[in-house]
């Protein structure tokens, strides 16, 4: 059975973000800018070292450490977090199928951490591993503290996003066989968005405007008029 | 001589000859004793993960040594992995192809005790 020659039937051009995209892209400019005014906090306090509140923000990258692999001199040791999209899930009870959907998401906020082993000048040394693994600790602790502030429920995107919570974080580590020359330690902050999501609504002409006025007669009988042109 | 003692001696032209393959390790124990010998190292960036067995970017690096060389160098046991943060690691000096001075630390080694060799994985290490 031929199907014919199909036709396309939206007539507008597709080029704005999805609401899950702007919600990825806020998330990164949220931690980017709160990390930022921590380091400024931390030496306004006094503290000996503002950059413990450093933290370097990536956007759907999948090996952002790997300018941790060869360590020069100048290469920056500060944690990294990457903010990754993960999936959504319609919630089709309180969504409509022609213009807007209610869906939560899920985002990744990945931490990575470098740690070296070090002589600690004394009659030890300071183990890398041990190192990476609060330093990745550490940049957890600023993401979770950062995201889940009263401040930024909604992301700073009402009506947009209706609910954000922490779902879970775990720790994880990003080498193969215990064999890399340096510790990388990894952890992940998921991120539930309840968030609406909007269709691309066409535009349509104006068929046929009918006008209705509803009136009670003394019966109580209610009665309508209505004026329409019609052809 | 037994073909096994042969093959440990052997080591001598296979794994130390720097005419051959042999490489110079400077050997550091946590004491502060250290030695210059003659082995292979090797530092590589290319990784197999072994759960998909794909190649991805990481950084290995691994010293080879002979197990007689090391104590005819006056060690009194042999590199291995040190945990304890009030010890000194045992340490590898040596430079690449390009003749840069890198240092490691052993993260684990693997004696092997039937042909004498010893294989150490290293980690970065800052003296």
């Amino acid at each position: 059975m031929s199907v014919g020659n199909p036709t396309a039937l939206i007539s507008t051009l597709i080029d704005k973000q999805d609401n899950f995209e702007i919600i990825r892209d806020k998330i990164a400019d949220i931690l980017k800018t709160e990390t930022a005014s921590q380091q400024a906090l931390a030496s306004a306090a006094g503290k000996t070292d503002p950059d413990l509140w450093k933290l370097r923000v990536f956007l759907e990258r999948s090996n952002a450490w790997e300018q941790w692999i060869t360590i020069a001199d100048d290469t920056d040791l500060s944690p990294l977090v990457t903010v990754e999209f993960d999936s959504t899930r319609t919630d089709e009870r309180s969504s409509n199928t022609t213009k807007s959907q209610v869906k939560e998401g899920v985002y990744n906020l990945d931490c990575f951490a470098v740690g070296i082993s070090e002589n600690d000048a004394a009659s030890g040394h300071t183990p890398g591993d041990r190192e990476a693994t609060l330093n990745a600790h550490r940049a957890l602790r600023l993401v979770r503290n950062i995201i889940m502030a009263d401040i930024h429920t909604y992301l700073k995107l009402r009506p947009m996003v209706g609910k954000r919570m922490e779902q879970s974080s775990m720790a994880f580590r990003p080498e193969f066989n215990n064999e890399a020359v340096q510790h990388i330690v990894g952890a992940r902050l998921t991120l539930m968005v309840r968030f609406i999501e909007e269709t691309n609504a066409q535009s349509y002409d104006i068929l046929e405007i009918v006008n209705i006025t509803t009136k009670r007669a003394e019966t109580g009988e209610v009665l309508f008029i209505s004026e329409f042109d019609y052809s | 001589m037994s073909l096994r003692e042969e093959m440990e001696a052997l080591l001598s032209e296979t794994l130390e000859d720097p005419e051959l393959f042999g490489w110079p390790i400077t050997v550091t124990d946590p004491g502060g004793e250290s030695a210059q010998m003659y082995g292979q190292s090797t530092d590589i960036s290319l990784l197999i993960d072994p759960s998909t067995k794909e190649a991805v970017s990481g950084r290995t690096a691994s010293v080879v040594l002979r197990m007689s060389s090391l104590v005819a160098a006056g060690f009194t046991s042999l590199p291995k992995g040190i945990s304890d943060m009030t010890l000194k690691p045992w340490r590898m000096d040596f430079q690449d192809i390009l003749l840069n001075d890198h240092t490691f630390k052993v993260k684990e080694s693997n004696p092997d005790r039937t042909l004498g060799i010893l294989v150490c994985i290293v980690e970065v290490y800052r003296p």
